[in-house]
């Protein structure tokens, strides 16, 4: 089959999304049919079939999600109702939309870096309870820490029973 | 105008604190956050009300609780029942919100506690959480009752805030995202902008009915 000119295709716009908690591997065929779900249940196979949403790259934390041009604001409501995938809890949060997945990228390649643990030490309370560096003190607890972006601290309790993830900032590590 | 978010329910009740619930919501044009069960604050900009949650009680310990917290700055809020309670808890002096009429029985609002909650200046509380995390006939249901709302809304005037009853950062969404979801159930750009800053006028303190000329 030969391609369609380009005056006869549709008209695509992709739009970028972060994807929260730092850290989420994401699978991208599994986040398809969590998107798909999402936009089914809130808009209805009619609407679902002319959005036409595909996730076309998963990329440092960042998903371009493809839709034709016309439908971008009904995916991004559909997209805040995504809560999970897989039981993996997430947010995805709209960056930008743009007629080019290029351009996405340079937004992606422009969006600060997350930091890991172990090269940037948290200050504060972590001095009595932590030995090492990426480990801390809150609520009377031990946690480690997982990812810190600014004044952003995501945490773990030690102890592989309770995987609960906390999120917290480097203002709460300091007072607790 | 301050865009607020009218319940958040940080560390212990969910799994981040305050000050990382207050930093998201900034990052999400949030002005303020009513934080159930914290005092109130300010950090880096936003500010931080003081949230109680009366539920489950008899009408005897509303009354207490609503008087402790008479006066105290601290927004007071009371889960909605059935119609008879529903009107004694607005007539209550110091209840600013009435929660969760989605999930009381059909005939819990009617039109005269919409005007009941206009003349006291009580505000009907719309929870987000089920129309960003249900599905199916659990948010048909919700976006009828909430439409339903809005009709009573529109003809009495009575305050509407918005709430995301974030246990969570995750579970917050940015201001625009919030005025797609108020699309569905009859809301426009206007109405979400006056919803959200529904709470600065609650707290300001009541006018009187009466007015002394001389």
């Amino acid at each position: 089959m030969s391609p369609r000119p380009p005056t006869l295709r549709e008209n695509r716009r992709y739009i970028l999304v972060r994807v929260e908690p730092a850290g989420t591997t994401i699978d991208q065929k599994e986040l398809y049919y969590t998107i798909s779900d999402a936009v089914t249940s809130l808009w209805g196979d009619t609407v679902a079939g002319m959005i036409t949403q595909a996730v076309v790259a998963a990329e440092n934390g960042h998903v371009i999600i493809r839709c034709l041009r016309g439908t971008e604001r009904e995916l991004a409501i559909a997209l805040s109702t995504v809560t999970a995938c897989r039981d993996i809890r997430l947010a995805l949060r709209i960056v930008a939309a743009s007629g080019t997945i290029e351009s996405l990228r340079e937004r992606i390649r422009a969006e600060k870096p997350v930091t890991a643990p172990d090269s940037e030490r948290v200050t504060g309370s972590t001095g009595a309870g932590s030995a090492e560096p990426g480990e801390c003190d809150f609520a009377e607890k031990s946690f480690l820490i997982m990812y810190c972006n600014g004044q952003k601290v995501d945490v773990i309790e030690k102890g592989f029973k309770n995987a609960h993830r906390l999120f917290l900032t480097r203002s709460d590590l300091e007072n607790s | 105008m301050k865009i607020t978010d009218a319940a958040v329910f940080p560390y212990p009740y969910g799994d981040t604190s305050l000050r990382r619930l207050a930093l998201e919501a900034k990052s999400l044009g949030f002005d303020s956050l009513i934080a159930m069960d914290t005092p109130t604050g300010s950090f880096d900009g936003m500010e931080i009300f003081s949230g109680i949650h009366v539920q489950d009680a008899p009408m005897r310990d509303v009354i207490a609780r609503v008087n402790r917290a008479k006066d105290s700055g601290t927004v007071v809020s009371v889960a909605a029942r059935d119609n008879g309670f529903n009107r004694a808890a607005i007539s209550l002096r110091g209840v600013h919100i009435l929660r969760g009429i989605q999930t009381a029985d059909k005939n819990a609002f009617d039109h005269v506690t919409a005007k009941m909650a206009a003349d006291n200046n009580v505000a009907i509380d719309l929870d987000l959480s089920l129309l960003i995390a249900a599905r199916g006939v659990v948010r048909q249901r919700t976006i009828h009752r909430y439409r339903d709302i809005l009709t009573f809304e529109r003809r009495f005037e009575f305050p509407v805030t918005l709430s995301s009853y974030a246990r969570s950062y995750l579970d917050l969404r940015a201001v625009r995202e919030i005025t797609g979801f108020c699309s569905f159930i009859g809301m426009d750009i206007s109405g979400v902008e006056k919803a959200l800053d529904a709470v600065g006028r609650i707290m300001a303190s009541p006018v009187s009915s009466v007015r002394v000329v001389s």
